[in-house]
């Protein structure tokens, strides 16, 4: 018998687990514990629920509480169906909060309502997972940026087009991409366009849904390499979401990972490689490919010998 | 399986509540008195025109006048026509064979001729067949049936005299002269909805062909012919399956008209004539049972659905 | 009245601001690059010109009657070319002043349509949820109405006359502009730009009109040319039945009113109006037709069939010897693999099969084939798109691979690369269009290069079988697991149908599947995606194959569930000796699996080398680089190495080494001529950078 985690049944989540959730302290783990700031976004005992009827509300996220501070990278990653993409988009106001609080530079954004105000749309920018679906196919690709700025009452036409200029160039791309099509432009180049977009209002936080996930192998490390740019530049903070956990402890200063709608370990990204403490993480990372043939046979050994303990139930799933 | 025909049938039924509504409204949408609009000019007589909005009902509150209806409907009293006197429910009846012997065959023709070219361009997807098949099936999109169905009978009935100048013969009275005499009209009005299904089915059997359960099924060494007919026909039968739905309510629509051209003492006939003498209890019973009959083939079709595809089956 | 599904064309650009009218011209230019369009469109502009111009073109005037014997339903004749009607009018001139009518309701029709039905489609697009859920029950209702009824129902009511055909045909037509400008608006809302214009704090007005409506522009164009052709039908029943516009206003129809009451007297008379109207609506549709295609771009180019050659036909049977098809094959113990049984059909099974005892069934267990020589040889394989106008376009050149029993090779490729088509290639599934140029694929020696469908089906399952990508895809959602299961089983090993179920259960008890022999009877939707994954590979090893394609076969699987998977296909491997090609985009699958890793760019294989010595030491820059850019869960280093540019596409792949382009190494040498593949790497400078590509 082989263990069965990706069996379709959500598994129930073990007490532990959720007994450890809400002791994950953001303070703790802190980059600067010694200096302490304030945080730019600050997440607490967030509740999501999609679709069900509100008496009997079906949370697919839970109590899940981080901290965000400026010009720092948080990594969130999970496997599909955690939901660190929910997370995210609850953050972006395009879901509903069912419970908790999320205070954006000390103000609680749950609270805004239907309608959202115009700085937060300006503060809190995203890039998303695809780039060809997260361009407008019927606009050309400066058009995006134009319209976000237009709205922002930023400046004049002319001015605007600078703008536009300056933060093409900013990402790499040239004066020519302007008035292209996105199914003129390599996934890379969309990419490139859909982070100047972000960038054009002057954000403090980018929310990074899979930002890189669809991208090969050679563009994602330009891609990756542009946002840290960027942040060292600009200094906003990055909410990075990924499955891949080589890009995430890469990029991420402090690791959240999440698994069925909670968070279940929340560290610096050296710590939480090196010194994992859940054995959710640990398992994660026990099957991430390696990046190096060298002790394969002792990797797959363990592997197989957890699953044989699984299958006995002698550990939790 | 049972819970999947219930389902579908408690689906079927506020269907099937509105369409009466709508039908019982007819009368009152009628601009200024309908009873007015039926005696057309000899509606001088006041009188007269009150009695006739007596007989319809239209003197009443309408609240009162539609639960009435709708008891007498369930009970299957449909009114009296304003023209014969008779009552409509009789008159539909009566009308009803010539109506579904031909719908029935053109049914036939549509799923025959439209299913076998529609596997036929979907297995040679991109090739000569193909482009053929979809030629032909834009061709017929843009024939009326009724002039295909005067053509007919132009060729075969007036020119060649092979079939006979009374198509429609009651099944009781000669079943083979009734089945020869359906052929005509069935391919007439078959022909065009053909169309209508060999395009969904090319365009299905083409998509399950090129499809990567295909691609495993082949590259574990099973033979095309069993990937065409076993995995891949009942894949496409689900949108084959809408279309055909799609296609009885045209051929209903179509049989109408194609009543008129074969003199088919049929429901079309007969809603024809209401319609120019404004007997309204006829048409609004006509047009009920067409409806009815209507949705109960969308009903089927549902639970066939159901049946093909597990994924819409109730859990 | 057919629902021509919405094109999924990828712009609109017609739409486009007038700075991009080039994108507009280009819809034009590619609508009037079809000749049919254009004949189309040339007919259109008659009928209009008859419309408009009916008093000055028709010769004589259309209600004017002639009730002389000799001048009523007369035949074509110098006079009047069409002949005349049972009122002794001009046919010709009712025809042309019919055209007015056609038009009138034609775009009449469509056009309250439209006005009724798009923004009802818009609201429940929009709005979703609820109001949707109950509104579109309402349109399908409405829209499963015969249409022609409809028209009865509002003439009834209304009476006839213009307005009262508009409606009651546009009526008809509306639930179906609702229902397509609802698909629309529903997809396009839940789409990341929208979210993205959300974010940017564009207002839902502006989102609504701004980036959804122009999506709805192009199908509404195609499905109200199509529609005008089917008012144009309905409208000419109408008046054929008598009861659209008075008998006396020349319409088309009410000509083949008459034409029917006077068939026996005069035949003539039904084809000039119906002739008209046929190519009326035919015009119509091909308009919609072009636009669509316009609209669709390139995406529809047709190809010309890759003729399969024959040369290999008969050669099949030294590739797999075929058994003795007698009953008793089977009735003999079964062999631990049988050898296929190619030509049997499996519904012709002899009845021996059914009452062969179940549990005759052999332990389910292959011996390790570990006889020498290699499994799979190719051998300067070139592969390439044929288009039925223009170039053919290599995708995959120069390939030579070998792969021995047993082993797991890993073909490492970036998208663009070639390597799915060189595995399709093997497999001989390629697509149509595209077909092997030259070169020779040698399965046990046997060259199976562009074999025919009936030779390859007795070598596919038994020698070599593939497992693909997306598992859920993989598998046909309307049939159970154990149908497909038992497929191979039944077809190759002539199992019968109980037989193939015992064994099926015990192969997907093997790959890992909990409580197999009822799960046999689950559809492909009630596995996630890891144990549709296992179904998959239970299929591809049903029959015992020497060589397993994996073509990204771990690719859309979660790391958990992908480190399983992996595991199972090495324990599958240790334990049966089959070979696995492992296609895979992603370096850390590579260094878990494999134990030979061969590197692809831009359609050739630049390097080959054991997978220990890959990763130590790279022979070729791009193996190098693409190691390099590797994000890693072990070292922290500030910038990643990056390969500049991108991947070329095929068709553009430039002369000489085709990654020189982004070489850090490059000279003027790499592009002087094709690249060889020698000592396994194909790079001119390989022996003196042996010491400069070293990984960090």
């Amino acid at each position: 018998m082989n263990p069965q985690v990706e069996s379709a049944a959500p598994a129930p989540v073990p007490a532990s687990v959720s007994g450890s959730a809400p002791e994950v302290s953001p303070q703790q783990a802190g980059p600067e514990a010694s200096a302490p700031r304030s945080p730019l976004l600050s997440v607490r005992d967030l509740g999501i629920s999609y679709g069900a009827s509100k008496r009997n509300p079906k949370l697919v996220v839970e109590g899940v509480t981080f901290d965000i501070f400026p010009g720092e990278t948080l990594g969130l990653v999970g496997e599909s169906g955690s939901g660190k993409s929910t997370t995210g988009r609850a953050v972006l106001r395009l879901l509903d909060v069912a419970a908790g609080s999320i205070a954006f530079d000390g103000v609680d954004i749950t609270s805004f309502g239907r309608s959202t105000p115009l700085s937060y749309r300006r503060d809190v920018q995203a890039v998303f997972q695809d780039p060809s679906m997260s361009l407008n196919p019927r606009q050309p690709v400066h058009m995006a940026l134009t319209a976000a700025l237009k709205r922002h009452g930023i400046g004049d036409a002319a001015s605007r087009r600078a703008k536009v200029h300056e933060a093409f160039d900013l990402v790499g791309l040239q004066a020519a991409h302007l008035n292209r099509y996105p199914a003129e432009l390599s996934g890379g180049q969309q990419q490139r366009v859909a982070i100047a977009r972000a960038l054009v209002l002057d954000p403090k936080l980018v929310i990074c849904d899979e930002a890189v996930s669809a991208l090969d192998l050679s563009t994602q490390s330009q891609i990756i390499n542009l946002l840290s740019d960027l942040q060292e530049e600009l200094g906003m903070s990055y909410l990075f979401i990924a499955h891949d956990l080589g890009i995430v402890r890469h990029i991420s200063d402090r690791i959240a990972v999440m698994r069925t709608g909670r968070l279940v370990e929340l560290a610096t990204a050296h710590d939480l490689f090196e010194h994992p403490q859940h054995a959710y993480t640990r398992r994660l990372l026990g099957a991430s490919p390696a990046e190096h043939p060298e002790g394969r046979v002792e990797r797959r050994a363990q592997r197989t010998a957890y699953a044989k303990l699984h299958a006995e139930g002698l550990i939790e799933p | 399986m049972i819970k999947l025909i219930a389902t579908r049938l408690l689906l079927a039924i506020p269907q099937m509540f509105i369409v009466a509504m709508l039908v019982f409204l007819l009368v009152y949408l009628v601009p200024g008195s309908a009873a007015a609009v039926a005696l057309g000019d000899a509606a001088a007589d006041a009188d007269e025109v009150a009695r006739l909005e007596q007989q319809l009902g239209l003197d009443r509150p309408m609240l009162e006048q539609m639960m009435t209806w709708f008891g007498n409907a369930l009970h299957g009293d449909l009114g009296t026509s304003l023209i014969y006197g008779r009552d409509v429910t009789g008159m539909v009846l009566d009308r009803l064979p010539a109506t579904l012997s031909l719908v029935g065959a053109g049914l036939l023709v549509a799923m025959v001729i439209g299913v076998g070219l529609g596997v036929l361009a979907g297995t040679h997807a991109r090739r000569p067949v193909d482009r053929g098949v979809t030629a032909f099936s834009s061709i017929m999109q843009a024939v009326p049936e009724f002039w295909l169905g005067l053509i007919l009978i132009l060729v075969f009935v007036i020119q060649l005299g092979w079939a006979p100048v009374v198509a429609w013969v009651p099944p009781a009275v000669d079943p083979a002269k009734w089945a020869q005499g359906l052929i005509l009209p069935a391919l007439a009005l078959g022909v065009g909805a053909s169309a209508l299904i060999a395009r969904q089915t090319r365009t299905a059997v083409a998509s399950a062909l090129s499809s990567k359960y295909a691609d495993t099924l082949t590259a574990a060494g099973v033979p095309r012919h069993r990937i065409i007919w076993v995995y891949s026909l009942k894949n496409s039968m689900i949108p084959v399956l809408a279309a055909s739905a799609l296609a009885v309510s045209i051929l209903f629509g179509t049989s109408l008209v194609m009543e008129r051209v074969f003199a088919f003492p049929g429901i079309g006939t007969l809603l024809l004539s209401s319609v120019i003498s404004k007997d309204f209890p006829v048409v609004q019973g006509a047009a009920l049972i067409v409806c009815a009959l209507v949705i109960l083939v969308n009903l089927v079709a549902d639970i066939s659905y159901g049946i093909i595809n597990p994924k819409a089956r109730p859990q | 009245m057919n629902k021509p599904t919405p094109p999924k064309t990828e712009a609109f650009r017609a739409l486009a601001p007038p700075k991009e009218r080039s994108e507009a011209s280009r819809v034009v230019r590619r609508i009037t690059r079809q000749p049919f369009a254009i004949i189309a469109f040339a007919w259109l502009a008659v009928i209009v010109l008859w419309a408009v111009f009916a008093d000055v073109l028709a010769p004589y005037d259309p209600l004017q009657n002639n009730f002389t014997p000799d001048e009523v339903l007369q035949g074509p004749s110098a006079e009047h070319w069409l002949g005349t009607d049972e009122n002794g009018r001009d046919v010709l001139s009712r025809i042309i002043f019919g055209a007015r009518v056609a038009l009138a309701v034609g775009f009449g029709s469509v056009l309250v349509a439209m006005l009724i039905g798009v923004p009802i489609g818009l609201l429940l697009g929009f709005r979703g949820g609820w109001s949707d859920r109950i509104g579109t029950r309402f349109v399908d209702i409405f829209d499963a109405l015969p249409g022609m009824l409809v028209a009865f129902a509002v003439i009834a009511i209304l009476g006839r006359g213009l307005p009262s055909l508009m409606l009651a045909i546009g009526l008809i037509f509306c639930m179906n502009f609702a229902r397509m400008s609802r698909a629309i608006t529903l997809s396009e809302r839940s789409k990341l730009y929208i979210d993205a214009a959300r974010v940017s704090g564009i207002r839902e007005s502006a989102i609504l009109f701004r980036q959804i409506l122009p999506n709805l522009a192009g199908p509404l164009v195609i499905q109200a040319a199509i529609l005008t052709g089917s008012a144009i039908i309905i409208e000419s029943a109408l008046s054929f039945l008598g009861i659209g516009l008075e008998s006396a206003v020349p319409s088309w129809g009410g000509l083949l009113g008459v034409a029917a009451a006077k068939q026996a007297i005069q035949p003539f008379l039904a084809f000039p109006p119906g002739l008209v109207i046929i190519f009326t609506v035919l015009a119509f549709n091909m308009v919609g037709d072009a636009v669509n295609d316009a609209l669709a771009g390139d995406q529809h180019k047709r190809i010309k069939p890759v003729r399969r050659s024959r040369r290999a036909g008969a050669a099949v049977a030294s590739v797999v010897p075929a058994t003795d098809p007698s009953p008793d094959a089977v009735v003999n113990p079964l062999p631990i693999w049988p050898e296929p049984v190619t030509d049997r059909d499996v519904e012709g099974e002899p009845d021996a099969d059914r009452r062969e005892p179940v549990r005759a069934l052999p332990p389910l267990g292959v011996a390790p084939d570990r006889s020498s020589g290699d499994i799979l040889e190719v051998r300067g394989l070139d592969v390439e798109l044929r288009p039925a106008s223009g170039p053919h376009v290599p995708l995959v050149r120069d390939v030579n691979l070998t792969i021995g029993r047993g082993e797991i090779v890993g073909l490492l490729g970036e998208s663009g690369s070639g390597k799915s088509m060189l595995a399709r290639s093997i497999l001989g599934l390629l697509p149509p269009g595209i077909g092997v140029a030259s070169g020779r694929i040698l399965l046990n020696g046997e060259d199976i290069a562009g074999r025919g469908e009936k030779d390859l089906r007795a070598i596919r399952g038994t020698e070599i079988a593939a497992v693909f990508q997306d598992p859920m895809a993989a598998l046909s959602p309307v049939h159970t697991v154990g149908k497909q299961l038992m497929e191979p089983l039944r077809v190759h090993l002539g199992l019968s149908k109980k037989q193939a179920r015992v064994r099926a259960a015990e192969l997907l008890d093997r790959v890992g599947v909990r409580d197999a022999a009822n799960r046999l009877n689950d559809y492909p939707f009630q596995f996630s995606g890891g144990m549709a994954q296992r179904v998959a590979i239970a299929i591809a090893l049903a029959a015992g194959p020497k060589l397993v394609i994996a073509d990204e076969a771990t690719s859309a699987l979660d790391v958990t569930t992908q480190a399983q998977v992996l595991d199972l296909l090495l324990d599958l491997r240790d334990e049966f000796g089959m070979a696995i090609l492992l296609i895979t985009h992603d370096l850390g699958v590579v260094a878990e699996a494999c134990d030979r890793v061969a590197v692809m760019y831009a359609g050739e294989i630049v390097e080959v080398a054991e997978v220990d010595r890959m990763f130590d030491g790279p022979r070729h820059p791009y193996t190098a680089a693409l190691l390099a850019a590797n994000p890693t869960t072990e070292a922290q280093v500030d910038r990643l190495p990056t390969i500049p540019g991108r991947v070329p596409l095929a068709g553009s792949w430039p002369t000489g080494c085709h990654f020189a382009g982004r070489c850090a190494f490059a000279t003027d040498a790499c592009s002087e001529g094709s690249v060889a593949f020698v000592d396994d790497v194909r790079c001119v400078r390989a022996d003196e950078l042996s010491k400069e590509l070293v990984v960090r």
